[in-house]
């Protein structure tokens, strides 16, 4: 933010640094434990009298010379030279704040090349004593060095007090110094013994070859126990929620643990295979092989070590990109582009948003992140979101990735960064122009004659539209399954609900009769529910047309097998069905047609990439699909990916959910609760718009879900449900009260929106306790609010769906049509599909019995509310 | 877009700029001493090879076998200046290095390759045959390259009005090649270190001599006269470099301006003494007057740096949050690490010249 961003693309990433880095690292380890073996073998040698082992020592200086004073110390010049230009900010911090350290340490480099050039050119020249002091000096020279550096790196790790007092000595012995020091030089010592083979190889008497080479397998299996002490103590050392993030939280580290853990007792082994005679043409490779393990080794523990700091360079101080944390709040709220020095964009606008987005991406991603190189490729990265998805994750990515940093910018500039990453990089673009429905003429109206006919058929669905998700054998969260509730109303001054002698049956209509053709739904069904589930049938057992059964003042088909497919590749969530009344004889009372509607038009692909499955618009593909079980196993630690190779996931198995009467695992979150408990964390702060992300009520969408009379006066998702991050407290707060610990995990990063503190939102259960009518609709009268989230039913008897007028006997559902697609309702593809009953029975599209249409039913005009208050007037929003 | 606006916001120091603008100076004096004798010994060791059709000369083989430790040296007392330049100067030496990162990354790699030829150069000088030209050639022109790369930084870390290019592109490719004072101040840096490593060739000579090795005589005269004619060349790209830096640099109005004119009037005036002894072959007398002129010049080349900045910067603005403690060891670590050396120097200088043969 500070300084100039050097653009590298495909080298960034931390390629250069973490090229020079293992490099350098690995040889000047070997610099100190080297330094010791250098002067102890000499003792050695002069001790048993040995000159061959004093030459051999003399041939080894030379090639540690030859690759510690050049590859290593220029490399290590390079690794300065390297952060600098990666990370000017942070080397200026370490520069400042060590500045003397590092002026120490340079003593330290003058006297180590003094010393060993000293002890290089002197070998026979200077007498044994002192020669042994020139190299004891090289060595104590070479371990203060990295006792100094030690102090400086682990700072970056663990800043410890120094964070509160700024103190040069606090933030020098931090936390991990100790451990730190012992580790590295018990690894030091370990790393001479492996490039000890190399010279001790070349030497030609077999005897004082084997003699040597074993000398230095000692050098490589002897510290091991201590060394791994030291990593023990240096992992206890670290704070234990870095402790957690390294070791349990950070797949990206994993595999470099696992090869931490693995290559240490390979080099022992190694180690010990060295010390068998074996002939040079065998061991001289296996020693080579040894080599590139150590660098492995190495490499390892400085990517965990590297990676575990992160989000931050310097912990808690600094992060990875640059920014303080005592800035970020400012630039949170004054912008990036307005806080960042080297930028040319200070102004977000319509034509600028690329180029923007560009400039943000180079500050807060560039640090990190390659574009089409081999560290971390953004573009690999971000392949699956659209850019609303990846804006939408940008903002949590923090959240569930906690090396990641907060972004930092307003919420402008993250949609910015978004759409550069998407679009500018992965060409992923949002959809731009509503989706062209296959519309058609409006439905025939069926007859009723208000003067002889005898009965009035209501009907309707339980859902306003039924989700179903078509994933395939991947995963099931939803099955397809509409519900219709029919009413019978014998016609007269006092009518009647009819149940008795009376049969009422149903067809979809006949292009969604095969709904087996369309899905394989049926492929993977019985396996599911483990039960057989025949094709073309609902789990309650009903198929495309049959018999309502009884209940309560009505009839009901539960769970039509409805798929919104009515020809191959074409999707329509509204298919029809027909409802016929009729008596013991077989006579037709009553008919009518009611929508059926089930959409899969889920969004999951936003954020999980691939395509959409049918018509380019709806079903899940088996690229989403996966990628949703891919993104559950990364972040929950399951396996779910591996299970669904061997058969479908069924969600429910484990989040229970009400709707589908599935327990699930009472330990864990319910199905609600874990969907936008979690995607709560990244779907903040934009209102309806993240709604309709996911559910299908976009009103440019191939469902448009929402089709009521509210949604023409201006009313969103949110004037009901909250906002999603309020909804998704809500959920979390239901949860919690049941003990569910894991909601208030979910819940920490979410900030409610206008409310204080998660506390002021009430819990509830989903399917349960829902916005309810009339607490707007107060006694049936004028709304006197449009917004009636956190007031919930108390439990499904209130339900809109399940309750009745005031006589007990007409449901409210049953003049007043579906929830979310009540009259005057307005059907994307049918016109009027929405409305048929009203149409049908008053000519209106308005509820049943409004407009003083009492004599639908009663056949005469009434002059009592005895329904509900309020009913007796003109619609109001005609 | 105002130049001003670019400029990183500088950190804070621990103790007063003064003490590192001093140990800057010290240690850049010795780090420009050394690249001299580094750099200046291999062109001269490379002219002599070429001259003798890549035949070896006793010369070169004397260069070649010192020419590691030379480098060696070399960077390890650029570290230190490196250090408290960025200590001071960070703000704007980091923007102009991520300007040309790619060329300043490539220093290193240069230093590696320069490096490793003059070892292969000292180890096998003998058996080299027609590669030493090659060989040295490259090293050389490695290290001639890095005082380029080293030019370009520290002329475009002082002038933030050219960093706006950055926006152009921002890929880590430009140079400062649009400087006028750029060639000059490289010539002038690349010219003094021919002269200087002429002088320690005739240094060697005349500690040669002095230990009875008559024929060490000419090398003495050729080192001097490398050093006067270089030095005469020098003064020349000298008034060129002056010529071209700004009117801010020579503005006499101000105090930095007279103390530059000042203080080029005293190195010239030590320059001109040091031909003159030089054409005498009096080693020590040049030696004394051209490390004074070397001195003197870095405080001007200092100076300079401020005249530059001075719209924009000024060291004393710059925050300090005492901490002295770091200092104080660091000062005692510096004593007691050049009591050490001093001791080894003298082991190693026994051992060496008395011919101490192991038992």
């Amino acid at each position: 933010m500070n300084y100039p961003i050097w653009q590298l693309d495909a080298a960034g990433g931390g390629l250069l640094i973490a090229m020079m880095a293992v490099f350098h690292v690995y040889i000047s380890h070997f610099a100190v434990g080297g330094g010791l073996f250098l002067v102890l073998t000499e003792m050695k040698g002069l001790r048993e009298g040995n000159p061959a082992i004093v030459d051999f020592v003399r041939k080894h200086t030379k090639f540690f010379l030859l690759l510690t004073m050049v590859a290593g110390s220029m490399t290590g010049v390079g690794i300065w030279f390297t952060i600098a230009l990666l990370n000017p900010a942070a080397t200026s911090e370490l520069i400042h704040i060590f500045v003397f350290a590092w002026a120490i340490e340079w003593v330290f480099f003058v006297l180590e090349i003094v010393s060993l050039f000293i002890y290089y050119y002197t070998f026979g020249r200077m007498d044994d004593r002192n020669h042994v002091r020139i190299g004891w000096i090289y060595f104590i020279a070479a371990w203060l060095s990295l006792f100094v550096i030690n102090g400086i790196i682990d700072f970056m790790l663990t800043p410890g007090q120094w964070l509160t007092n700024n103190n040069f000595w606090s933030g020098y012995f931090n936390p991990t110094f100790w451990p730190a020091l012992f580790f590295r030089t018990f690894l030091a010592i370990m790393f001479a013994g492996l490039y000890g083979f190399l010279t001790a190889l070349n030497i030609k008497e077999e005897t004082l070859r084997l003699k040597m080479v074993r000398y230095c397998a000692v050098w490589l299996v002897a510290p091991f126990v201590l060394f791994l002490a030291s990593a023990w103590w240096y992992r206890a050392a670290l704070p234990p929620e870095l402790q957690t993030l390294i070791f349990e939280r950070m797949p990206e580290i994993k595999p470099y643990l696992t090869g931490f853990w693995i290559l240490g007792p390979v080099l022992m082994l190694g180690g010990l295979l060295m010390a068998i005679r074996m002939p040079r043409l065998i061991i001289r490779p296996i020693a080579f092989v040894l080599l590139v393990i150590g660098l492995m080794y190495m490499g390892c523990f400085e990517f965990i070590r590297e990676a575990g700091r992160r989000p931050y360079i310097i912990r808690d101080y600094m992060y990875s990109t640059s920014i303080r944390t005592a800035d970020m709040e400012r630039v949170r709220q004054n912008g990036l582009l307005k806080e960042a020095k080297w930028v040319s964009h200070r102004e977000l606008n319509r034509d600028n948003t690329l180029e923007a987005g560009r400039e943000i991406f180079n500050i807060l991603c560039l640090p990190c992140h390659s574009v089409g190189g081999p560290l971390n490729e953004i573009r690999a990265l971000t392949q699956n979101y659209t850019p609303a998805g990846l804006a939408a994750k940008i903002s949590g990515l923090h959240t569930f990735s906690p090396y990641m940093p907060p972004f930092a910018g307003t919420d402008d500039e993250r949609l910015a960064l978004a759409a550069y990453i998407a679009t500018g990089l992965n060409g992923r673009r949002d959809r731009l122009e509503d989706v062209r429905l296959d519309t058609f003429a409006e439905d025939p109206v069926p007859p009723f004659a208000m003067d002889a006919s005898e009965y009035v058929l209501l009907a309707w669905s339980n859902e306003g539209l039924r989700s179903m998700t078509d994933a395939g054998r991947t995963w099931l969260l939803l099955p397809p399954g509409v519900t219709i509730n029919a009413q019978l109303i014998r016609r007269g001054e006092l009518p009647e609900v009819v149940t008795d002698g009376v049969t009422l049956t149903y067809a979809l209509d006949p292009e969604f009769i095969n709904p087996a053709e369309r899905t394989d739904f049926w492929e993977y069904a019985g396996e599911l529910y483990n039960r057989d589930i025949p094709n073309n049938t609902g789990l309650s057992g009903n198929g495309p047309s049959g018999t309502m059964s009884p209940v309560e003042n009505g009839f009901i088909a539960e769970l039509l097998p409805v798929i919104p497919y009515p020809a191959t590749n074409t999707f329509m969530p509204y298919p029809a069905v027909t409802i016929t009344a009729t008596d013991q004889s077989g006579t037709i009372l009553a008919s009518t047609r009611v929508v059926a509607p089930e959409s899969t038009e889920m969004g999951c692909r936003t954020c999980h990439g691939g395509g959409w499955k049918v018509q380019g618009r709806a079903g899940i593909s088996q690229v989403t699909a996966e990628n949703v079980l891919a993104a559950h196993d990364r972040i929950s630690g399951t396996r779910l990916l591996e299970l669904a190779a061997m058969g479908p996931v069924l969600c429910n198995r484990c989040h229970g959910d009400s709707s589908q009467n599935a327990p699930g695992d009472p330990e864990r979150l319910n199905l609600s609760a874990a969907i936008h408990g979690f995607h709560a964390n990244f779907l903040a702060g934009r209102g309806a718009y993240y709604c309709v992300l996911c559910h299908p009520a976009d009103s440019g969408g191939a469902t448009r879900a929402y089709r009521d009379i509210h949604r023409g006066l201006g009313l969103d998702c949110t004037y009901c449900h909250g906002e999603m991050e309020n909804h998704a407290i809500s959920l979390l707060q239901g949860e919690l009260k049941q003990g569910k610990q894991h909601a208030a995990d979910l819940m920490r990063q979410i900030r409610p929106a206008g409310f204080k503190s998660s506390e002021e939102i009430a819990p509830r259960s989903p399917w349960v306790n829902e916005p309810d009518c009339l607490n707007c609709h107060a006694d049936f009268q004028l709304p006197q609010s449009d917004t009636t989230f956190n007031q919930w039913t108390e439990g499904k008897e209130q339900l809109y769906r399940n309750r009745s007028d005031e006589t007990g006997k007409i449901r409210c559902a049953a003049c007043h049509g579906s929830p979310h697609a009540v009259y005057p309702a307005d059907n994307p593809y049918y016109g009027n599909r929405d409305s048929l009953q009203p149409l049908q029975y008053q000519g209106d599209p308005y509820p049943i019995g409004s407009n003083r249409n009492c004599k639908v039913c009663h056949t005469v005009d009434m002059e009592d509310e005895m329904h509900h208050g309020n009913m007796l007037r003109l619609f109001r929003n005609e | 877009m105002n130049p001003a606006a670019l400029i990183p916001t500088p950190d804070t120091l621990q103790v007063p700029w003064g003490w590192f603008q001093v140990l800057l100076l010290l240690t850049l004096f010795l780090h420009i001493i050394l690249m001299n004798v580094m750099l200046g010994s291999g062109v001269i060791a490379l002219v002599n090879l070429f001259r003798a059709g890549g035949e070896p000369t006793p010369l070169a083989r004397d260069i070649s076998k010192k020419l590691p430790f030379a480098i060696a040296f070399t960077v390890n007392f650029g570290i230190a200046p490196l250090l408290f330049v960025q200590v001071l100067y960070g703000n704007f030496l980091y923007a102009s290095s991520v300007l040309m990162a790619n060329f300043w990354l490539l220093i290193v790699a240069f230093l590696i390759i320069g490096y490793y030829l003059a070892y292969i150069l000292d180890y096998r000088f003998d058996t080299l045959h027609n590669s030493r030209v090659p060989i040295i050639g490259l090293a050389v022109a490695s290290l001639l390259t890095i005082g380029f790369l080293m030019s370009n930084n520290f002329t475009l870390m002082q002038r933030p009005e050219a960093w706006t290019r950055y926006f152009d592109r921002p890929t880590g490719l430009l140079l400062n090649l649009s400087d006028p004072t750029l060639i000059p101040r490289y010539l002038h840096f690349m010219v003094a270190a021919i002269a200087v490593g002429g002088l320690s060739l005739a240094l060697l000579g005349e500690w040669r001599v002095r230990r009875g090795d008559p024929g060490a005589a000419a090398a003495v005269r050729s080192g001097c006269n490398w050093f006067a004619y270089a030095t005469i060349v020098n003064f020349g790209i000298g008034f060129w470099f002056f010529g071209v830096l700004p009117r801010q640099v020579h503005d006499l109005s101000h105090f930095s301006g007279v103390l530059i004119a000042v203080l080029l009037v005293v190195a010239i005036i030590l320059g001109a003494f040091s031909v003159i002894y030089s054409l005498q072959a009096r080693v020590m007398p040049t030696l004394y007057t051209v490390l004074a002129a070397i001195f003197v010049m870095l405080l001007v080349r200092d100076l300079v740096r401020v005249a530059y900045l001075r719209p924009y910067f000024s060291l004393a603005d710059l925050e300090v949050v005492p901490q002295y403690s770091p200092l104080l060891l660091f000062l005692v670590i510096f004593v007691a690490g050049l009591a050490l050396i001093g001791w080894m120097a003298r082991l190693a200088w026994r051992a060496v010249t008395a011919g101490e043969v192991r038992s």
